[in-house]
């Protein structure tokens, strides 16, 4: 394979981890504030998708519709997090509990996509779409780029608001410990219920976005769900780096595994990695790297 | 407290109704399973037998569920492999001549190491890891036998039918094979074995400095649990006689097997059945009349079990129980 | 969790108690009462509105239910031992895509419906789990969109199928791109890619284009072949591999979704191929809606085409539009319509409602005004009908043009694709 072959295969890599990073970033704010596995994540990939392709029928930009659908989603995450989440125990681990009750809700979310769009399958349609930006012989799709662009932008803001915020404090208190956090007056229920609305919100933008690059239906989200989970697990919790460390690996495996594997195998490659990250990796690269500085 | 007294035992001048009560609760089931016998006998129509074979399968595999799930606390999302693996196992058996009751057994085999396989590596995870562990595990699994090209890859795989379809038969094994499962059930709910694994879900650690090895009991409970899904399978193969990559190993099959005695009623020997019957027979009919509002059903069920009624249906016949004995019991009636 | 060590007696005993009320309520319920009565022919029609394959299974739906009502219309069907015309019932299922749901609900019309025949089974897989079914309970059953051959070799006495087999789809394309060839259009020698379906589907559509090739050597070279899974979102790495593969023209066979998700991002990567084709897969009309002009010059081997300059064939258009509110759409309701006047024709001739008379009658069955190219539709031995594959090409400005073969054509192949 030629050097250029490559040099478009590693672009290819890191926009998809681009789009991987946008996708998981609500995901791990549930996880990591309130260690919640969040499996209706994919519900709200698929609403936001919805919600976005809605906006455009009615002739809204999805650019801006992903944009409005930020605080759409935080209102849904916030009514969520009363009415369903609150009512659970949460605890310092996370718990089965936890993890059925969102599936629960990501069947009823599906049911609900199903009731109101039916199972066809639905797709955005602009030139932006189709429009390719090309610097030589590389070739880079608007619509990746985008992705990347709005990974850079999730992932940077968080750990801006993490590292600079009063906010951003309290939530790391309670990733550490919540029950520390609250002696220090934490408002853990507070805090929380914002967290949760924030990761709600970036998975419907998430969705928003997923709806340009992929055609969707109700039953969407499951594939990408798994994926989230895998750089999650990789990528560790220490800090939003992490996804995008996870998702760059996730992606670079997915790209280049297809050149030793037929293309047919290419699905099982996230689910084993998501398996051995499970068992090798539990703590995730950042904990492999913390553990290099406790060493050093 | 008296409410959860057993009923009768600690009521003086009652021992005769309740050893006669207790006489026919243990005799209860045994009738059950001779009406259902009996049942083909009544002509009543080859569609109700089928309900009732897809019934029993699915009885079988939430009984084995809950050994693991249920009384050992492991939530799996992985069964379908156990499932797909004993139908292709039967299948390709029955091809190559062996007989059906063995074909069954040589299921269940294949379903028991594949058990290990998964679970030696994964049963160092504990509660959502494992859980998601499993997810990954089943989908890879579903996708390399897409691939696999002995077994028909993605064109599915068929048996191959000689003689005529006896419809009965298949419901006779399906029904024994339910059977033994509500027998292992209960017998592994009274051993050791069972106390072992109820002791893990309650609390790992204690359990094992009582001297509980949990490695080596959840390994066991998983085996038996693939054992009985691994025939379930198998018996279901049998049926069918077409079974393809996408149906048996699908996540949704997973998500069934799991969603079936959490509403019926986790960690208990009848919540499964219940919840087996309840998955079956409604589901069945829903299917005919109402496709795709059995997500938004099991959804909204699950959910309200896990907020309100962990127990699922037994848990909820239980409560209604008790608050019915309670009345009388204060008003000085005899049962 | 909550558990439940504490005494087991009390909710054991009521569970059996509910389970023998549940048996009890439900038996009476099902079974016996059929769903066909006395003065009505019951037909049962299985097909998929929800899942994968709602889109095909809903327009294959319209085509059955235009001919039912037209059927209906005239009377229904005049069955000679009763000494009237007997208007039909349809008794349908939606199989949500998933086949073992679609093999019970066959088995459910066909043993406690009381249905005459059974039609169904949109795409191969649906199709092979419902075959199990028609000899076991000796009901005929018509397959309106599985066209595998597979299952019409397995020696079943009850099926039959209005789609031609695939390898034939397979075989016609490679046919129509050597027409090309031989009339200057394209050079000789060109590379061919193939990206198939990892079901029999795409199997055989591989098999018939290998077929031609050998058939007739120094036409085309295939220097890449790969399968890949349904319902893929990301066909990025195969697209890597069909890039570096440097082939001149691109054969894909998928199913609707995959078409859609692959060409997005085909054109996403910016590829370039003489010719590109997608099976049987290119007309549709939801294809267009979302990838617009990125359909322009796909061809696509399809059974039947709202074209076809036959006059039943634009008797039947304006008859769909009346009745669906919209044009017919790709191949998909054809079949089913005529396999539905198919099985009419067959009841007629038998004269009663026995199934096995019926199916006898199917065996011999000739519709000489089919919709299908060729006019003329008739089973074979192994029950599947065996006409010709129509080539379509997608022309801008939304318009479809029948390309191949050259009687039926209303428009001139465009080859090579424009860059």
């Amino acid at each position: 394979m030629s050097a250029v072959d490559l040099l478009n295969l590693l672009i290819s890599a890191l926009l998809l981890a681009g789009v991987y990073a946008a996708m998981s970033v609500g995901m791990t704010i549930i996880y990591g504030v309130m260690k919640i596995v969040n499996l209706a994540h994919a519900g709200f990939l698929m609403f936001g998708a919805y919600f976005v392709y809605e906006l455009y029928e009615l002739g809204i930009d999805p650019l801006v519709g992903v944009l409005l659908a930020f605080p759409t989603f935080f209102l849904v995450g916030i009514g969520v997090h009363w009415l369903l989440v609150r009512r659970i125990p949460t605890s310092d681990k996370p718990t089965l509990t936890s993890l059925l009750l969102l599936f629960g809700l990501w069947l009823v979310l599906q049911n609900l996509g199903y009731l109101i769009w039916g199972s066809a399958d639905r797709a955005i349609l602009t030139p932006r779409i189709f429009s390719v930006f090309r610097i030589g012989p590389i070739s880079f799709p608007a619509v990746r780029l985008m992705g990347f662009g709005a990974a850079v932008a999730s992932v940077g803001g968080l750990e801006f608001i993490l590292h600079r915020t009063w906010f951003g404090r309290s939530v790391r208190a309670l990733m550490q410990n919540s029950d520390a956090g609250q002696i220090v007056g934490v408002n853990v229920e507070k805090t929380a219920r914002i967290a949760f609305g924030v990761g709600i919100a970036f998975a419907g933008a998430a969705g928003g976005l997923l709806a340009m690059l992929y055609s969707f239906s109700p039953d969407f989200g499951g594939p990408f769900l798994l994926r989230a989970f895998v750089i999650i697990v990789l990528g560790g919790l220490e800090s939003f780096a992490g996804v995008a460390v996870g998702a760059l690996i996730l992606a670079v495996v997915e790209t280049f595994s297809i050149l030793v594997l037929p293309a047919n195998y290419q699905p099982a490659i996230a689910f084993s990695l998501l398996v051995v990250a499970l068992l090798v990796l539990p703590e995730g690269v950042a904990g492999l790297w913390n553990q290099r500085r406790r060493w050093a | 407290m008296e409410s959860t007294a057993p009923l009768g035992m600690t009521e003086p001048g009652n021992s005769a109704a309740s050893s006669r009560l207790r006489f026919a609760l243990t005799v209860a089931p045994f009738l059950l399973l001779a009406l259902l016998a009996v049942l083909p006998l009544f002509d009543l129509g080859p569609n109700t037998i089928r309900l009732l074979f897809v019934t029993f399968v699915w009885v079988t595999v939430s009984i084995a569920w809950n050994i693991l799930g249920g009384f050992g606390g492991q939530v799996s999302f992985g069964f379908a492999v156990f499932y797909g693996l004993g139908a292709y196992a039967t299948a390709l058996a029955i091809n190559r001549g062996v007989n059906a009751f063995f074909s069954l057994v040589l299921a269940g085999g294949v379903a028991v190491l594949a058990s290990l396989l998964v679970g030696v590596p994964t049963f160092r995870l504990k509660g959502p890891h494992f859980a998601i562990a499993t997810i990954g595990v089943s989908e890879a699994v579903r996708v390399v036998m897409t691939n696999l090209s002995i077994t028909g890859g993605a064109s599915g795989y068929r048996i191959i039918e000689t003689g005529t379809f006896h419809q009965v038969k298949h419901y006779f094994a399906a029904l024994a094979l339910a059977a033994v499962a509500v027998a292992v059930s209960a017998f592994v709910r009274r051993s050791r074995f069972g106390l072992a694994l109820i002791a893990i879900r309650e609390d790992e650690e204690a359990a094992s400095d009582l001297g509980v090895d949990p490695f080596r009991t959840k390994l066991l409970a998983h085996a038996l649990a693939a054992l009985l899904t691994g025939a379930a399978g198998g018996v279901y193969a049998q049926y069918a006689a077409y079974i393809h990559p996408q149906g048996v190993f699908s996540f949704n099959v997973g998500v069934a097997i799991l969603l079936m005695p959490i509403i019926g009623g986790i960690g208990t020997v009848w919540g499964p059945v219940i919840g087996g019957v309840v998955y079956g027979l409604i589901h069945e009919e829903l299917i005919a009349s109402f496709p795709q509002l059995h997500l938004l059903i099991y959804g909204s069920l699950l959910i309200l079990i896990v907020l309100f009624e962990p127990g699922g249906v037994v848990g909820l016949l239980d409560k209604s129980y008790r608050a019915l004995t309670r009345t009388r019991r204060v008003s000085g009636s005899h049962p | 969790m909550a558990n439940y060590i504490c005494n087991p007696k009390k909710w054991y005993s009521l569970s059996v108690g509910l389970l023998f009320l549940a048996l009890l309520a439900v038996l009476p319920g099902c079974g016996k009462a059929g769903k066909g009565g006395p003065n009505e022919i019951a037909v049962g029609v299985v097909l998929p509105i929800t899942g994968r394959e709602a889109k095909p299974g809903q327009y294959q739906r319209e085509g059955i239910e235009l001919a039912i009502h037209q059927i209906n219309q005239g009377g229904g069907i005049f069955v000679k031992e009763l000494g009237k015309k007997l208007p039909v019932k349809e008794v349908f299922y939606d199989d949500g895509s998933d086949q073992a749901k679609s093999a019970g609900l066959v088995e459910r019309a066909m043993s406690a419906d009381n249905v005459v025949a059974v039609l169904g089974g949109y795409s191969t897989a649906l199709g092979e789990a419902e075959s199990v079914m028609p000899d076991r309970y000796q009901t005929p059953w018509i397959t309106t969109g599985a066209g595998s051959p597979a299952i019409f070799g397995r020696g079943y006495q009850y099926i039959f199928g209005t789609l031609s087999p695939i390898d034939l789809l397979g075989y016609t394309t490679a046919d129509f791109l050597g027409t090309l060839v031989d009339h200057g259009k394209l050079k000789k020698g060109l590379k061919l890619a193939l990206a198939l379906e990892n079901t029999d589907h795409g199997i055989d559509y591989g098999r018939g284009i290998d077929k031609w090739i050998q058939e007739h050597p120094g036409y085309f070279n295939v220097v890449f072949s790969e399968k890949f899974d349904l319902g893929s979102t990301d066909f990025s790495g195969l697209l890597q591999k069909v890039k570096n593969a440097r082939a001149d023209i691109l054969l894909a066979d998928a199913h609707l979704q995959d078409y859609i998700t692959m060409h997005r991002q085909y054109i996403q990567t910016g590829i370039y191929h003489q010719m590109i084709s997608y099976g049987a897969r290119g007309p549709e009309s939801d294809a267009r809606k979302a990838l617009g002009d990125g359909t322009n010059y796909i061809f696509a081997g399809i059974w039947w085409s709202a074209k076809l300059p036959y006059p039943q064939v634009q008797r039947f258009n304006s008859d769909y539009q009346g009745f669906a509110n919209h044009p017919p759409d790709s191949w998909y309701p054809a079949p089913a319509y005529d396999a539905m006047r198919a099985l009419a024709t067959a009841i007629e001739r038998a004269g009663n409602l026995n199934k096995t008379a019926v199916r006898d009658q199917l065996r011999t069955v000739e519709l000489k005004d089919s919709l299908l190219p060729g006019q003329v539709l008739r089973f074979g031995k192994n029950g599947q009908i065996n006409t010709p594959f129509v080539i379509v090409q997608n022309k801008p400005d939304a318009k479809v043009d029948i390309v191949y073969p050259p009687d039926a054509a209303t428009g001139e192949a465009i080859a090579p694709k424009p860059r």
